[in-house]
């Protein structure tokens, strides 16, 4: 049983593509990035030496013993990454010795830093800090935060204030964010769900400008090789189109599986939790089932859509350079997205967003957007991706008109009005 | 018999010139036909539409006994004018592909790529790229993807232009086997030498008409009805008046003469020894390339 032609074509187009290193290196490298992005700071820290050790002096005798309580609170708050390790050290009285010897020891690496507090720091709110680096902003942080809450309670009891009273009524509001839907009210998105809407919206981005621009260049180099004919002699040239778009496609679905199986695995619930501590407010997003189904479905139709462009592209020119001044528009309806994006992510019901997202091309990059977000109203949903479905079926029909033509043609750059008689020869 | 091809009628018309205007004609099985034309006078219009790669605005092809199908394609080696292979495939790669577009069983095709890898001396070379091979090389490897399904009809569009001469051999060899082991060779060329050497049938298109078809002997027997060669000195120049003859051709003392019809031979030589110095009087075919000249001259005229 002969395989079919479109399946012989697509699975060399696919065989050729994902045996490069080149391709493996890009699919790995990214979720690889992701993941040391998320989970080395944690791991750097938890391996490096830890706790930070900290001589502190304190000249007036009445600061350092409340900060020690305090610091024993903070520390469990920070994170794994911010540890302290106190040292008392009562003022000397020769104060510019012990300063000297504090400093050496620094150097000798038997402390990481040592804190001056002095009567200065009651009233001027400055606190002296000497350490080997000053760049640990994290656990300067935790150090400052705490510092000024301790100074702070002392000066408000010092003027007969009840601190515990004031910091009751001087506390900062939190917003209590609920998303009213149909469903009832839920809790707030999270910065996880919105990182993963992003994510998602650049994934689609990134694979349909570079699959796209793959299936160009596929193009261009069998004209320019010349094998285009050798291959239309056995296959039709609406085979040979598909087969390509096809391999590819497969391609892409490969690139992307495993991107979307490395989110799903860092953000199964338990292993960043494990390994990181996320502050407050960050809840790690979900890639649901129908997310995904979304996903897939809106990355083949804007595959389908801007591939097929770029195939006509391909098959009506003879090398990259002519045909970069039309791929250019391609690469503009690509973009577009971006310029709406902040506004649709603020508000994905607003009119801008419903408008742009049933626009054909840019559906599949707003739409997931808006789905990733806060699922839109069945309506818009069926009648995106209606219109989508119509404009690919549009555009791979152009495609295959131009390209049909366009493989036998070589030599002189043809005009735009002259691709547009292609597609209405016999 | 039945013949392999024909096309009958078939025209094309790209942007109001007419590129192939009427060609009708029949290729017998076991011959090799020679598709004959200055540039630009149809011919790769005319191969790509007998292979469906573009279609005719009216007009019909037949193969094998029946209009042509999809599925006969499968059955013809088709190398087209403008040739290639994909640079980063490996050889033996590249045949497998190309054998099962032709809609071979994968199965088959290793040893059938490897068989042909080995007739080409490319054996130690099957795990090469196709970047990494000379000219040469790579020629041998398209012709190797042509043969590789074993087709009935071989189509060849200018299969010698670009060849260095030691595959020009091959290739006429490759075409003689395939022709002894009776099946069918069409192929295009504008160098009527060597149209000459391998055609039995050949067709002459001019500006997409065919203008002269048939057998190749009984074609040449027929325009040099009345044709001599004379090699003499003498009074030359009084050739050109002496009653009968029409047409001197030539240089310095090595005519061809052409005859008015029904002027005898032994008449016109007695007439010719009265005032020249004969020293070679012979009836002489044409050349294909003087039928090609004369033929492309009389339809631009």
């Amino acid at each position: 049983m002969p395989t079919p032609k479109i399946l012989v074509i697509a699975r060399r187009e696919y065989l050729s593509r994902v045996r490069t290193p080149v391709f493996w290196i890009s699919t790995v490298l990214l979720p690889l990035l992701m993941a040391a992005w998320i989970i080395l700071p944690s791991l750097i820290a938890s391996k490096s030496r830890g706790a930070l050790r900290l001589a502190v002096v304190d000249t007036t005798g009445k600061v350092a013993p409340v900060f020690v309580k305090q610091i024993d609170k903070a520390r469990t708050q920070g994170g794994p990454q911010v540890d302290f390790k106190l040292e008392m050290q009562p003022p000397a009285a020769d104060a510019a010795a012990q300063r000297k010897q504090l400093d050496s020891r620094v150097l000798r690496d038997e402390l990481d830093a040592w804190l001056w507090i002095s009567p200065r720091s009651v009233s001027d709110n400055k606190v002296e800090y000497h350490g080997r680096t000053t760049s640990n902003f994290l656990t300067l942080e935790v150090l400052e935060r705490t510092l000024t809450k301790v100074l702070r309670e002392q000066r408000l009891a010092a003027a007969g204030y009840d601190p515990g009273q004031v910091e009751k009524l001087v506390a900062s509001v939190d917003l209590e964010k609920i998303r009213v839907t149909a469903e009832g009210g839920k809790a707030d998105l999270g910065i996880g769900a919105i990182g993963l809407a992003i994510g998602l919206f650049i994934i689609l981005y990134m694979t349909i400008l570079i699959y796209g621009q793959m299936v160009m260049n596929g193009v261009l180099e069998e004209k320019a090789t010349r094998i285009v004919e050798v291959i239309a002699s056995s296959a039709k040239p609406t085979q040979l189109m598909a087969g390509k778009l096809v391999g590819i496609f497969g391609v892409a679905l490969t690139q992307i599986s495993v991107w979307l199986g490395s989110v799903a695995v860092l953000s199964a619930p338990g292993l960043i939790a494990g390994l990181t501590h996320l502050p407050a407010g960050v809840n790690l997003p979900t890639l649901s089932p129908g997310l995904v189904a979304h996903f897939l479905a809106l990355f083949l139709l804007g595959f389908a859509f801007f591939a097929s462009f770029y195939g006509l592209i391909g098959a009506a020119f003879n090398n990259p350079q002519e045909a970069q001044q039309l791929a250019v528009f391609g690469t503009l309806l690509v973009v577009f997205p971006w310029m709406v994006f902040m506004p649709v992510l603020n508000d994905p019901d607003s009119t801008l967003a419903v408008v742009v997202s049933l626009i054909p091309m840019f559906t599949p990059m707003i739409m997931m957007l808006r789905i990733a977000i806060k699922t839109p109203p069945a309506w818009q949903l069926a009648l995106a991706y209606a219109l989508t479905i119509g404009a690919d079926l549009l555009m791979i029909w152009l495609c295959a008109r131009v390209y049909r033509v366009g493989i036998l043609m070589y030599g002189k750059k043809p005009s735009i009005k002259e691709i547009w008689r292609w597609t209405r020869y016999a | 018999m039945q013949p392999t091809l024909e096309l009958q009628g078939l025209r094309k018309r790209f942007d109001g010139t007419l590129a192939v205007d009427d060609v009708t004609l029949a290729v017998p099985p076991g011959t090799v036909f020679g598709l004959l034309g200055p540039n630009g006078a149809g011919k790769t219009t005319t191969i790509r539409m007998l292979m469906d790669i573009i279609g005719p605005d009216s007009g019909e092809v037949r193969v094998f006994g029946h209009p042509r199908t999809r599925a006969d394609l499968d059955r013809i080696g088709y190398l087209p004018e403008e040739r290639g292979l994909y640079r980063k495939m490996t050889l033996r790669e590249q045949l497998i592909f190309l054998g099962e577009l032709h809609g071979l069983p994968k199965k088959t095709l290793g040893a059938k790529a490897d068989g042909w890898l080995e007739r080409m001396g490319l054996a130690d070379r099957a795990k090469a790229k196709v970047e990494e091979l000379s000219k040469g090389m790579q020629q041998k490897v398209q012709l190797a993807g042509t043969m590789l399904h074993d087709p009935d009809l071989l189509v060849l569009d200018e299969p010698f232009s670009g060849l260095d001469p030691i595959n020009q051999v091959l290739f006429k060899d490759t075409l003689a086997q395939h022709k002894a082991a009776s099946k069918t060779v069409l192929f295009s060329t504008h160098v009527m030498e060597q149209a000459e050497r391998l055609c039995d049938h050949i067709a002459l298109i001019a500006r997409g008409r065919v203008v002269l078809a048939g057998e190749l002997a009984a074609i040449k027997r027929e325009m040099g009805a009345n044709s001599y060669r004379l090699v003499a000195t003498g009074d030359l120049e009084r050739l050109r008046r002496t009653p009968g003859i029409v047409e001197v051709a030539g240089s310095n003392g090595d005519l061809r003469l052409r005859a008015e019809t029904g002027v005898d031979g032994a008449r016109l030589l007695r007439e010719l020894v009265s005032f020249l110095e004969v020293h070679e009087f012979r009836s002489a075919e044409p050349t294909l390339e003087e039928i090609f000249v004369k033929v492309v001259h009389d339809a631009n005229a």
